[in-house]
């Protein structure tokens, strides 16, 4: 419960802050070879969880299990491999972050109780991806494309829009080598969880059970997928781009772990550090409306440059601490690029999906102490 | 301002209608409400636009209500393709991917 880690707060988030690498090109306790990396690569969280990181119980609640079929290690760049064979188990800077919270609000209490959610309870929540791995893919790739769209006549509006047919060696080698970055991200939040975990146990004392630290679900904000969807009455395959969109899958979907099939996919908000997050459950209308997806956090209104200017001269993590909320950063300017002021507010946000009915809301998770990179 | 040529569906959706520029295949989508829309960037809204003229595109150009702009593709943006005529792009998943 909160009042029972709430005076411990400074001490258990510098223990996650020392724990869990963070901060730009921040580099973890794995040192992957090149055999290793290749597994990453191919298995994702479930090569996590062969190798001593978690439980195999939890990749029932990741999405597609912790790993994505379809990836091929051969498409990857040197510079990709490289950037990725010291960051796996990393946090990375920017907006990701690692966040005791507790929940403060229920807004279904049927469904938060099927997910063992109840006020006061303390979660933790963990945003972060596939690191300098993933984006070097993107830059890879992003070069790439633009050589394809000139060769395939495709007409675009912006050059930025650089695209391949889907059926054209290029397009496939991108989804392959995107997927590989998918499960590339899929390892490192599980190892992430696995020593965060460890870490809590640890300092506070206590049995696994009596922690209770299960995944209630991981899933993935920026990824392109084939999936199923009913398009003018007809079940047809379509690849999905989800970028800064959260898969919403209703009830009934065969994607979905017996555990959830009845409830619908369960989704994570992230909000901005100072504000709150959300979870919430996918819907039948997301299916219908929007391809299965929801939002996925608040969205900037200031650019990073933008809210640096703004912060100039004032101690964000003093401001923080005001409002009851440890922070604990790697970089000094980090802070100020994610000051509350800088986002939307995600209750505006959710509360737009919810009342479209292309998700609804389960329960609000408010921040206690803050890991940042 | 490009906002007066978006049309409100209902309290949560607004439409960029296929109109609203020549090449659009389908119409855009945004979930805001006439709150966050006061927050709508111009350039998103030509983003979702553009992702709407890209072959084989399905529906529509759906953005959520944490839309912002992005690379070439609106963060917060979903678009779905069909697999015999459509098309794959990595701005359409961005940088940090998953």
């Amino acid at each position: 419960m909160k009042q029972d880690v709430l005076p411990r707060m400074r001490d258990l988030v510098e223990v996650l802050y020392r724990e869990i690498p963070s901060g730009v090109g921040s580099k973890g306790k794995i040192r992957l070879g090149p055999e290793d990396e290749r597994k990453v690569l191919l298995r994702g969280a479930q090569w996590a969880v062969e190798n001593g990181y978690g439980n195999a119980a939890d990749l029932d609640h990741i999405e597609s299990y912790g790993r994505i079929d379809g990836a091929d290690p051969s498409l990857i760049s040197s510079k990709a491999y490289e950037r990725g064979r010291a960051q796996q188990g990393t946090l990375g800077s920017g907006n990701h972050f690692l966040e005791i919270q507790y929940v403060d609000e229920i807004y279904d209490a049927g469904a938060a109780n099927s997910l063992g959610i109840y006020e006061g309870q303390v979660t933790v929540m963990i945003h972060t991806g596939s690191r300098g791995f993933g984006h070097q893919v993107c830059t890879d790739f992003l070069e790439v494309m633009e050589r394809a769209a000139r060769k395939y006549r495709i007409t675009l509006f912006d050059k930025e829009l650089a695209c391949a047919p889907v059926s054209s060696p290029e397009a496939q080698d991108y989804l392959a080598a995107m997927r590989a970055a998918a499960n590339y991200a899929w390892a490192n939040r599980q190892c992430i969880m696995h020593w965060t975990r460890e870490a809590l146990l640890r300092e506070l004392g206590t049995s696994p059970r009596e922690l209770g630290l299960e995944l209630i679900y991981d899933v993935a904000h920026n990824i392109a997928k084939i999936e199923e969807h009913t398009v003018n009455g007809k079940k047809k395959k379509l690849v999905v781009h989800r970028k800064g969109a959260t898969r919403a899958f209703p009830p009934g979907h065969p994607e979905l772990p017996a555990a959830y099939r009845e409830l619908g996919q369960p989704v994570l908000i992230p909000g901005d550090m100072g504000r709150a997050s959300y979870l919430l459950l996918g819907t039948q209308k997301a299916m219908d409306e929007t391809f299965g997806s929801t939002c996925h956090g608040a969205g900037r209104v200031m650019s990073r440059h933008q809210a640096i200017r703004r912060a100039k001269g004032r101690a964000i993590w003093r401001e923080m601490a005001d409002k009851g909320i440890i922070v604990r950063s790697a970089g000094r300017e980090t802070l100020a690029e994610e000051m509350s002021e800088a986002y939307k507010d995600i209750s505006d946000v959710v509360d737009v999906v919810h009342r479209a009915g292309i998700s609804k809301k389960v329960a609000r998770l408010r921040p206690m102490g803050v890991v940042k990179g | 301002m490009s906002l007066e040529r978006l049309i409100r569906i209902d309290e949560t959706r607004l439409e960029v209608p296929a109109g609203y520029k020549q090449g659009m295949l389908v119409k855009g989508v945004i979930y805001v409400d006439r709150t966050l829309e006061k927050e709508l960037e111009p350039s998103a809204i030509e983003q979702v636009a553009n992702v709407a003229a890209l072959p084989g595109i399905v529906k529509a150009s759906i953005a959520m209500p944490d839309i912002h702009t992005g690379y070439g593709f609106t963060i917060g943006g979903v678009a779905a393709f069909d697999l015999q005529d459509g098309i794959i792009s990595p701005g359409g998943v961005g940088y940090d991917i998953n």
